[in-house]
């Protein structure tokens, strides 16, 4: 598989990332309009980040953990459905862009396949949560009552799974 | 009533009974810390394996069904998040008194209230299936094979729990005609004779 195209999937394919992106694309979607754009600059600028930090020797951080964390605190949020301050919805954006790169280092020796690698793990993110965050707005948009209940109903999934994989990491010793 | 909506509430009806039927086919026990593979299946297996599990999840969603907005999607939102604090803390080994006692009295209360159509405030529902929840969550965290993906296994837990709850709310919509209406409160009734026949098992 190529590097680009292993990138991409990446995300997708590890549980603990793809939880963490559904809550987040949920969260934005649930955002104002004019927020979202912004809210998906500040995953590129996460991602980023972690990914060249990664890409700079970084050593292993507790990055896997951190996400979990944040998915569950995503989750919650979209559980409760309120619109949040731009500030917190934007930090909390860019702590799991970051770190979700820095969870997520290249397998290859080559560089070149390595960079291509980052490039894709940080296109595959940040597109999974545009298409989600767009399928949020227009549920949220919804009159009926239905479609946003099953956008709050997904996030209380995601919180309760990643507390439960938080908790299974601690019983075995791996969050430490 | 509109054909087509007719036709798509049979149809909601049809799936309900469908997943009833999946869940209840193979229903036998908890599955216990020996068994079960890890990953999205095992942890989707899980409830799905455990009766007392499946009644009390199904009876949330026919109970919530019954109450109509806004219990009808607040009580599937707080059980699983509530459900994965006593799973937290079943994983982390901190005691939790009469546990599978807990799980099988919330068979026969929640089938009670179905049976008996009863309508208590918001806040009581909830804390009543908040409560539950931690012992049904403690239960199954304690059970977690040790072998399993974290998360992978979290997730098809938590989506199995989730798909049972809809399966009693797609089930409780009956409830919107008088015949169904009766046929909703009546496995309300067989599922508190359930957990009543479970605290004998467990006596």
């Amino acid at each position: 598989m190529s590097g680009l195209l292993a990138g991409l999937l990446q995300p997708l394919t590890q549980p603990a990332h793809a939880l963490a992106l559904l809550a987040l694309g949920l969260l934005i979607g649930q955002q104002r309009a004019r927020c979202r754009m912004w809210l998906l600059l500040t995953l590129a600028c996460g991602l980023a980040a972690g990914l060249a930090a990664i890409a700079f020797g970084v050593a292993e951080t507790p990055a896997g953990n951190a996400l979990l964390a944040a998915a569950a605190l995503t989750g919650v949020l979209v559980a409760l459905a309120r619109e949040l301050p731009a500030l917190s919805c934007a930090l909390l954006t860019a702590v799991t862009g970051a770190a979700l790169g820095l969870d997520s280092p290249p397998q290859a020796i080559s560089v070149a396949i390595a960079t291509m690698t980052q490039i894709g793990t940080a296109l595959g993110a940040s597109l999974a949560v545009a298409i989600v965050a767009t399928a949020a707005a227009r549920l949220a948009a919804q009159a009926r009552i239905w479609p946003r209940t099953a956008v709050r109903v997904l996030g209380s999934w995601v919180a309760a799974s990643a507390v439960l994989g938080l908790a299974l990491r601690l019983a075995r010793g791996q969050l430490f | 009533m509109a054909r087509g909506t007719f036709i798509a509430r049979l149809t909601l009806v049809a799936c309900s009974h469908a997943a009833l039927l999946a869940g209840c086919a193979g229903a036998s026990a908890h599955t216990g810390s020996g068994s079960g593979s890890g990953g999205f299946i095992g942890g989707f297996a899980h409830p799905v394996f455990g009766p007392d599990h499946v009644v009390a999840m199904v009876a949330v969603g026919l109970w919530g069904a019954l109450l109509g907005a806004p219990a009808i999607w607040l009580l599937p939102v707080v059980f699983p998040l509530v459900m994965a604090g006593g799973g937290a803390a079943g994983i982390l080994g901190l005691p939790l008194p009469a546990v599978e006692i807990g799980v099988a009295v919330s068979a026969v209360v929640l089938g009670l209230m179905v049976a008996l159509a009863l309508r208590p405030p918001l806040w009581v529902a909830a804390v009543l299936v908040g409560a539950f929840a931690i012992f049904h969550g403690h239960a199954h965290g304690s059970e977690l094979p040790p072998g399993a993906d974290a998360v992978a296994f979290s997730v098809g837990f938590v989506v199995a729990t989730g798909l049972l709850h809809l399966a009693g709310i797609t089930f409780g919509l009956l409830a919107r005609w008088p015949a169904g209406r009766v046929t909703v409160r009546a496995v309300g009734g067989a599922i508190a004779l359930a957990g009543l026949a479970f605290l004998r098992g467990i006596g």
